[in-house]
């Protein structure tokens, strides 16, 4: 290829393709804003890492619910500290999370019309956790319930399992 | 070459070099904009208004902080959700939307979409030209009637009777202010010179206003 | 009396200290009425003559001024609250009982600081729709109209972390549910509610960030944007001023 002038400096002899040739300009823009780059994205992965607690001070999420029978037969109890329904049907016991699917409020048992109601956004339920009617998108998930060997109902708010699966004492 | 001269790269002769003296995009007319009328010097003639504003608004405030306390209720209680549990006043409306559709539709979506409608308002030429809606009727009429018909019967499967309202009256306006568009002067014959970004920003705000109202009082 | 302290003020403005302080000696010509603007720091983002009809009242209504200046008296107000907050559960609401009961002018303060935060909300509220009806958003104004956009999104922000520090019923119940949608998000959601309350359930951590993000993050991003709204308001040209305001109805 003959000789041509520089596209950046005229008067540099220059020989090759002027479209694909890299000038030492365009070489250390590279290099600069790749640093840049790989450290912006370092600055941004270690604030996400500071900012993501590794310890956390928040209520434990297994809990006992005493003794089986203090819940009679056809009754549904809300137990306000863990904020979940002990349900006990003739079939056996189940544990109802008292919170709302929709937008996390704690829902209320009504005993006169035998449903569970969200006073925020008026989501009504079953004792079950099935949906009657309002914006909650599931059911009311059921939680893991076992009985200890001394006896007493252990729930485990973390583990969710099918409705049709029901502890019976 | 003069020794005096210095190498700039950009030629200060205007009669060689030509320079930009106005911008003449495509469409718009070159048209020197109007007088803008007299100048006030800013100080004092802005500043004394500011000043005026400011005490006026402290003096009200203070009158208004003296006598009506900010409420506050029992401690935060994460086990007792109180009846109804209300947000602030300007997110009523948001929470209004949260009856009839799923949270990520009203408390994603549809406020993603209002800010990016919002952003991109000055960057479309039918809201900078801003001409009438029934400059073009009968096409118009078609898109507009379409429209409607879509969102109130997509409104009214979501039984949301807040949003159905506003925008019904809203719709009625438009339709109304086409039949009066060659009358004579009259409310409805301002609003038909009005273009499609103010009957959107209109609606917008009246359903907002419904929302916020019924998100309030019930 | 009046003159005796017109012609006070008159001498000393002619000092030698008051024109080392303001670099000009008394404001009676147009000259030295420019360099009271341009020379200032406060006030040299502003025009040095505004045309007559975008001072008349229904040109704004001075809106954009009473978004301003509610934000100076949240600043004001801000800072001496301050002063007797800990943003710590549930210690800050017993902050807030003292405030109320045992802090000479405590609830004064707290009853401005809330009243001004829901003006200002309503006020920038009121002046978007303003700009939009008067069509201020059109070129070269598109930028600032964005900025202002952004603007109103910061405000919102700054009045809804406020809304949980006073820690009662009221403020964790909102936050709760407003964190919720958050978390309805598709795939980030539940990622970006972890990380804005430091946690799983809005606790001490996350009134720790609210509080963080209320008087320092947000207030320092509102006022650069305040910053650069009002310089682009005069690079831009000034307020947009209708055709209409010609045939003389004002």
């Amino acid at each position: 290829m003959s000789e041509t002038k520089h596209p950046s400096f005229p008067g540099v002899p220059f020989s090759g393709d002027a479209v694909n040739e890299i000038t030492r300009r365009d070489f250390l823009n590279e290099i600069t804003l790749g640093a840049l780059g790989i450290a912006g994205l370092g600055s941004v992965a270690v604030t996400y890492q500071f900012f993501s607690p590794n310890v956390l001070f928040e209520p434990p999420t297994t809990f006992r619910a005493g003794n089986p029978d203090l819940y009679p037969i056809h009754s549904v109890t809300f137990l306000q500290d863990q904020q979940v329904y002990i349900v006990r049907m003739p079939e056996g016991f189940y544990a109802v999370s008292a919170v709302c699917t929709h937008l996390g409020c704690v829902t209320e048992w009504k005993p006169d019309a035998d449903m569970i109601a969200c006073p925020c956004h008026g989501s009504k339920f079953k004792a079950d956790g099935t949906k009657i009617e309002g914006p909650a998108p599931r059911p009311l998930p059921h939680f893991a319930i076992s009985v200890t060997p001394d006896g007493e109902l252990l729930v485990d708010k973390l583990q969710n399992i099918k409705p049709a699966q029901v502890l019976k004492v | 070459m003069e020794k005096n001269k210095i190498e700039t790269g950009f030629s200060s002769d205007a009669k060689k070099e030509p320079r930009r003296v106005v911008f003449v995009a495509k469409k718009t007319s070159a048209k020197v904009v109007g007088d803008p009328g007299p100048q006030l010097m800013t100080y004092p003639h802005l500043l004394i208004r500011e000043a005026i504003a400011f005490q006026l608004l402290v003096i009200v405030m203070v009158l208004v902080a003296l006598f009506w306390d900010a409420p506050l209720e029992q401690l935060a209680n994460p086990l007792l959700t109180p009846n109804p549990a209300k947000a602030p006043w300007y997110f009523l409306g948001l929470q209004e939307l949260l009856h009839f559709f799923p949270p990520f539709v009203a408390g994603i979506l549809i406020p993603t979409l209002v800010v990016i409608a919002l952003v991109v308002i000055p960057y479309f030429n039918v809201n900078v030209e801003g001409k009438a809606i029934w400059s073009r009727p009968a096409q118009n009429l078609r898109i507009v009637l379409v429209t409607v018909f879509l969102l109130l019967a997509f409104l009214a499967v979501f039984y949301a009777w807040t949003i159905f309202l506003p925008t019904a009256l809203v719709a009625a306006l438009l339709l109304f202010s086409y039949t009066a568009r060659a009358g004579e002067k009259g409310s409805f014959q301002v609003l038909a010179r009005k273009p499609v970004s103010w009957w959107v920003m209109t609606w917008f705000i009246a359903v907002a206003l419904c929302l916020t109202v019924v998100g309030t009082f019930f | 009396m009046a003159s005796t302290l017109h012609s006070a003020l008159q001498n000393l403005r002619d000092r030698k200290v008051w024109k080392s302080i303001f670099r000009r000696g008394p404001a009676n010509t147009n000259r030295t009425r420019s360099l009271a603007v341009f020379g200032n720091l406060f006030l040299h983002w502003l025009p040095v003559k505004v045309r007559e009809k975008s001072l008349r009242v229904r040109a704004s209504y001075y809106l954009g001024s009473v978004s301003f200046i509610l934000f100076i008296v949240l600043f004001v107000t801000g800072i001496l609250l301050m002063f007797y907050y800990h943003p710590a559960a549930p210690h800050a609401y017993r902050d807030m009982k003292d405030l109320q009961f045992v802090v000479s002018n405590g609830v004064f303060l707290r009853n401005l600081h809330r009243l001004a935060a829901h003006l200002m909300v309503f006020a920038v509220f009121w002046h978007m729709f303003h700009v939009f009806y008067r069509g201020g958003y059109k070129p070269p104004h598109e930028f600032n109209w964005v900025v202002g956009v952004v603007l109103l999104l910061v405000t919102l922000l700054l009045s809804y972390t406020g809304y949980l520090l006073p820690w009662d019923q009221l403020a964790f119940w909102a936050v709760t549910v407003g964190t919720n949608i958050i978390s309805a998000m598709p795939f980030v959601g539940d990622k970006i509610r972890f990380l804005l309350l430091g946690g799983n359930i809005v606790g001490e951590n996350a009134l720790l960030r609210f509080y963080v993000l209320h008087v320092v993050i947000l207030p320092l991003v509102a006022f650069l944007l305040i910053g650069i709204h009002f310089w682009r308001v005069q690079k831009d040209g000034g307020l947009t001023v209708k055709p209409k305001d010609d045939d003389g109805k004002e």
